[in-house]
């Protein structure tokens, strides 16, 4: 965050207007429609580096779509950002938003479904700090302990709820998987054909 | 658990019912108890269940998926952890990620939707013959839905279920050497009775008992496997039931035409899953042409009519994509019977086409999963659904078991699932002490492997 960077506020408009494009399903093997390789590779050319090689895009090519359409959702909502013209006439974050698009954004992926990223402000919020800080940028206007700050005051809040809906989901599987071995010494119930 | 819990709308001439069942004189050892389970409320949804079952057609054709569909999938990417793990909800439901038996032998308790209370919550084991042996969480509503589902099957053969109070309705009937067999009553049948039992000899004081007692239940109709039923048919029955509904496995026509001669009532063949239920029953004979007719050469394919009105049938091919109509792919399925288990696009391993007659679904050339015999040392058969009695208590995660040309076994399991010692002693009562058998460890068995094959030539159930 050595850096200032654009306006936080440009950076949250941008991703209120996404366009739909943009938010379009991810291509996982057959289905989806949106090459995010492709979109990647344009963004990181646009940003003054060369296209991405054959083992560059295959962060964006996973063949699990249970495990890696939310992820790649995330870094087509996040091209759409870094397409601001403030990144682009720069030449010189290529490298670090390729890095920060096939590495940088699982953790978020994990908890937070992409469209909200859109729609809703904190999220657009944490994204735009996210994405700035991976840049090493602070938003304009505000101090490194500031920027550091927010990030963290936003970060600490979501983490939180993670955390609690981490704990709440975990302690509802384990009751299920302790009901479920309790009732495997139980009785059944009756049908009257079997598989 | 006490009868008042087994049956909590006992009536007195179930209770009757239930004690004829249990103390006759021909009786098989029972091995279990079980009953309906089913509460007041709880009749009700079934009740609901069948009125909706019975209110008509499927409102799907191609392109054009069922009205309930939208709901389901926002319910489970609402309410269950699996699907919640996906992210947002794609607008398109052909986007949606398919899963298959791997996927709920994982984690099957991440498909439990969030909301619903576990005090009734029940559970049914199952080995499935892909290798991937599951513990299914379920419901007494959902097992009590399997009798109005096979009342519609019944009924497209022009069968309508008579028995009720004082007589026996169904029973399902297994040959395994060890099998879960109970009396009980089916409160939506009057209390008529219902029970499971198993042919094998082991299970009854005096194998004779076996055509005494069935006899003397005269149950209405049948249910079971093909194994059972060929077992059945060398039983002495003086009595006739009015159907047979084959489930399990695959019929084969032969099987077919030989109990319905025995028998002289008609034999449904019914493709069912545990993850699912009762999916369709076969149409017999119906040869009927397609739209378009397919050419002359072209083998005879039977069809299977869709049963259940809120289970969605697609047909995949192995990238995942749609089949056009008449087109032979994976059966997937979404929706289903158990609210204890959503499915959302649940790739089944059986494989067929899906036609559309008199604007209704149909599965055309549905591929069954026919039954391995194996032999033993002693040239014995041994049944697969005896190979997996024998290692449940193994709990092996996957397993795979073949039989080689010249008899010899050889069983592949992963790595550290379980001591061969145990697998060993599991095995070996069944085939004989000599038998020949390699076990080998190995990391993974893959996603799609058929957990029981053999290199000898097929055994027709009927000559067990």
């Amino acid at each position: 965050m050595t850096q200032e960077g654009p306006f936080l506020e440009s950076l949250t408009r941008r991703l209120a207007e996404c366009p739909a494009d943009f938010l379009a399903e991810p291509r996982i093997g057959p289905a989806g429609k949106v090459h995010v390789a492709a979109v990647v590779s344009d963004l990181i050319r646009d940003l003054g580096g060369e296209p991405l090689i054959k083992a560059q895009a295959v962060a964006f090519e996973p063949k699990d779509a249970k495990k890696h359409r939310n992820r790649l959702s995330l870094a087509l909502i996040t091209c759409w950002l870094l397409h601001d013209p403030w990144f682009l006439q720069h030449k010189r974050f290529a490298e670090k938003a390729y890095e920060f698009l096939a590495l940088g954004l699982a953790e978020l992926a994990e908890h937070v479904r992409a469209p909200l990223c859109v729609s809703d402000p904190d999220r657009r919020e944490e994204l735009a700090r996210l994405c700035l800080k991976a840049l090493d940028l602070r938003p304009a206007g505000e101090t490194e302990a500031q920027a550091q700050d927010r990030f963290n005051t936003l970060n600490t809040a979501e983490r939180q709820r993670v955390i609690r809906a981490a704990r709440e989901a975990e302690e509802r599987a384990r009751q299920i998987r302790e009901a479920m071995a309790r009732k495997e010494a139980e009785e059944a119930a009756d049908k009257w054909s079997r598989e | 658990m006490t009868d008042a819990e087994r049956f909590p709308l006992l009536t007195e001439h179930g209770r009757q019912m239930l004690q004829r069942l249990r103390e006759h004189p021909h009786a098989p050892r029972y091995t279990a108890q079980c009953g309906n389970r089913l509460t007041a409320d709880y009749l009700r949804r079934v009740l609901a269940f069948e009125a909706e079952l019975n209110a008509g057609s499927h409102d799907w054709s191609p392109g054009a998926p069922p009205k309930w569909l939208d709901g389901f999938v926002e319910m489970c990417f609402r309410d269950a952890p699996f699907y919640r793990r996906y992210g947002a909800r794609p607008a398109n439901f052909h986007d949606i990620p398919t899963i298959d038996r791997a996927d709920l032998s994982r984690e099957i308790w991440s498909f439990v939707p969030d909301a619903l209370s576990l005090d009734d919550l029940i559970i049914y084991a199952t080995s499935g013959t892909t290798g991937h042996p599951l513990t299914i969480p379920s419901h007494p509503i959902v097992g009590a839905c399997y009798t109005p589902l096979i009342r519609a099957a019944l009924a497209r053969r022009g069968i309508e279920l008579k028995s009720g109070r004082g007589q026996v309705a169904c029973i399902l009937v297994g040959y395994q050497r060890r099998a879960y067999t109970y009396p009980s009553v089916t409160p939506h049948q009057d209390d008529a009775g219902h029970i499971k039992l198993n042919l094998h000899p082991g299970d009854w004081r005096d194998p004779d008992d076996r055509a005494k007692f069935l006899d003397e239940c005269n149950p209405e109709i049948y249910t079971g496997d093909p194994i059972a039923f060929a077992e059945l048919m060398k039983l002495p029955l003086r009595t006739r039931p009015r159907a047979l509904i084959s489930t399990a496995m695959g019929l084969r026509p032969g099987l077919c035409r030989a109990l319905e001669a025995h028998f002289g009532c008609p034999v449904l063949n019914m493709y069912s899953t545990n993850e699912s239920g009762p999916i369709a029953v076969e149409v017999p004979g119906a040869h009927a042409a397609p739209d378009p007719p397919t050419p002359a050469t072209s083998p005879p394919l039977t069809y299977f009519h869709p049963l259940q009105p809120r289970l969605y049938i697609e047909i995949l091919d192995p990238d995942g994509r749609p089949c056009p109509p008449g087109v032979r792919g994976e059966v997937t399925l979404t929706g289903g019977l158990n609210f204890y288990l959503p499915l959302l696009r649940y790739r089944t391993n059986d494989y067929a086409s899906l036609e559309f007659r008199a604007l209704q679904p149909v599965l055309v050339g549905l591929e069954g999963r026919p039954p391995t015999l194996y032999r033993g040392a002693n040239s014995q058969i041994v049944n697969d659904l005896d190979v997996t009695g024998a290692l449940h208590h193994l709990a092996l995660p996957q397993f795979a078991l073949h039989q080689l040309a010249d008899g010899a076994l050889y069983m592949k399991v992963v790595r550290g699932a379980a001591d061969q010692r145990q697998i060993r002693e599991a095995l070996l009562p069944l085939f004989g002490s000599s038998q020949a058998l390699t076990i080998e460890e190995v990391d993974s068995l893959g996603d799609k492997v058929v957990q029981y094959t053999s290199d000898l030539p097929p055994v027709h159930p009927a000559q067990t």
